[in-house]
């Protein structure tokens, strides 16, 4: 139960870039291309499954009053790690990131996984847990990449910063949208199961 | 627990310092066919008629500007008979942050053939405007030469000069301008420093 819950958290009910409004500045601002926005999505995931696992595993070895230079040792290393490693493998996606792939140590998504969940859990569920905020973070990033890369082509705002600020407030509108929808919906098949129970206990009675 | 903090740090440093050491050679390998392919994209005019050489250093004279590197490091372009070209890089320490690395492809006459700049930490949106990747603001110096302007005009509008400086950001454009003259005007007068073979 606590897995499943975890995977809808990530991915929708809590989703890092529409709910907890976390990364927003790489989001923003690395979102006019779909290419950037797939190469920045795929070291964030990186540096937030790697860091939740390592973090879950010293979680123990730390108290209170290391707990965060430890961790942002951490984060620093592994966000290191993955600038060295997209230079090495994609030169040309490291140049158009440009200061966006370091600064992926600065995404608030990454030290707040590990303040609130990986410092407490076990190792699978802290990776479990990095892995779905990090692809909810990515699906975020991804579809904003795409609209803007398409409406860009008839709208130039769309690929300047204040194109970002309004195609995020509109996918945050659809959530909520489709949030209150899917609210209400439940709602009525709980209202409904109830009914149901109060007619059977009546048509006994 | 400062041991262990500093046990943690020793321990994030070696494996920073791994990665490193394996990636190395191959980011040196991308980083020189990326300077290829720029170099291809930058003389491209020039590849009609001749081909790129193996680079040459030179030492310059004392007198020479800071944006010249030391020793100048050349790479000519020739057809069958002669130097039709050169592909210098120079730079400019004058920018918002950090230095702004440029590259430019001359021909035989000193006309820009192409300029672009190839590595600069400058502000997303403000001063990077400089890069082809966001604007065609560097483009806009193919054609000239040094003599085609008198010295007051090779520099940005705001400074009473011939170019364009960007809403936002005058540091980096006149950062650009500046350098490109110092260059272009130093290489007039020392036309030698360009030839493969003098």
């Amino acid at each position: 139960m606590k897995v499943v819950t975890l995977w809808l958290d990530g991915l929708w009910d809590r989703n890092p870039a529409l709910i907890q409004l976390l990364g927003l500045c790489p989001l923003l601002a690395v979102s006019n291309t779909l290419e950037n926005a797939i190469g920045l999505g795929l070291a964030t995931i990186f540096v937030l499954v790697l860091s939740n696992a390592s973090i879950s595993l010293i979680r123990n070895l730390v108290d209170d009053a290391i707990r965060l230079p430890v961790f942002v040792l951490v984060i620093a290393a592994l966000t290191t790690c993955a600038e060295l490693l997209v230079q090495a493998f994609d030169y040309p996606l490291y140049q158009s990131l440009g200061i966006f792939l370091p600064l992926i140590v600065t995404n608030c998504l990454i030290l707040g996984r590990a303040e609130a969940l990986a410092r407490r859990e076990p190792f699978v569920i802290s990776t479990m847990d990095g892995l779905a905020q990090g692809l909810g973070f990515f699906m975020v990033l991804v579809s904003l990449g795409a609209i803007r890369e398409w409406a860009s082509e008839t709208l130039i705002l769309a690929a300047l910063p204040p194109g970002a600020f309004i195609a995020l407030g509109l996918l945050v509108a659809l959530h909520q949208v489709i949030q209150s929808k899917l609210k209400h919906l439940r709602a009525k098949v709980i209202a409904n199961t109830k009914d149901r129970r109060v007619r059977t206990t009546g048509d006994i009675s | 627990m400062t041991l262990r903090l500093a046990a943690f740090g020793l321990i994030t440093s070696l494996f920073v310092g791994v990665i490193f050491v394996i990636t190395k050679p191959l980011i040196l390998e991308a980083k020189e066919e990326a300077r290829i392919a720029q170099l291809y994209a930058l003389a491209e005019p020039l590849l009609a008629d001749g081909t790129i050489q193996t680079p040459i250093s030179k030492e310059l004279p004392s007198d020479a500007p800071t944006s010249l590197e030391r020793p100048l490091r050349i790479t000519p372009i020739a057809n069958v008979a002669s130097q039709i070209g050169a592909v210098i890089p120079f730079r400019s320490t004058e920018g918002y942050s950090g230095t702004i690395q440029l590259l430019i492809a001359l021909d035989n006459n000193q006309r820009i053939v192409g300029l672009r700049a190839i590595d600069h930490q400058e502000t997303p949106g403000l001063g990077d405007k400089i890069d082809t990747r966001k604007t065609d603001w560097i483009l806009k110096f193919n054609g000239l030469s040094y003599l085609d302007l008198s010295p007051n005009d090779w520099a940005i509008d705001k400074d009473g000069g011939r170019f364009d400086s960007f809403t936002g950001a005058t540091i980096t454009p006149r950062a650009v301008v500046n350098a490109l003259r110092d260059t272009l005007n130093y290489l007039n007068t020392h036309p030698q420093l360009l030839e493969a073979n003098p």
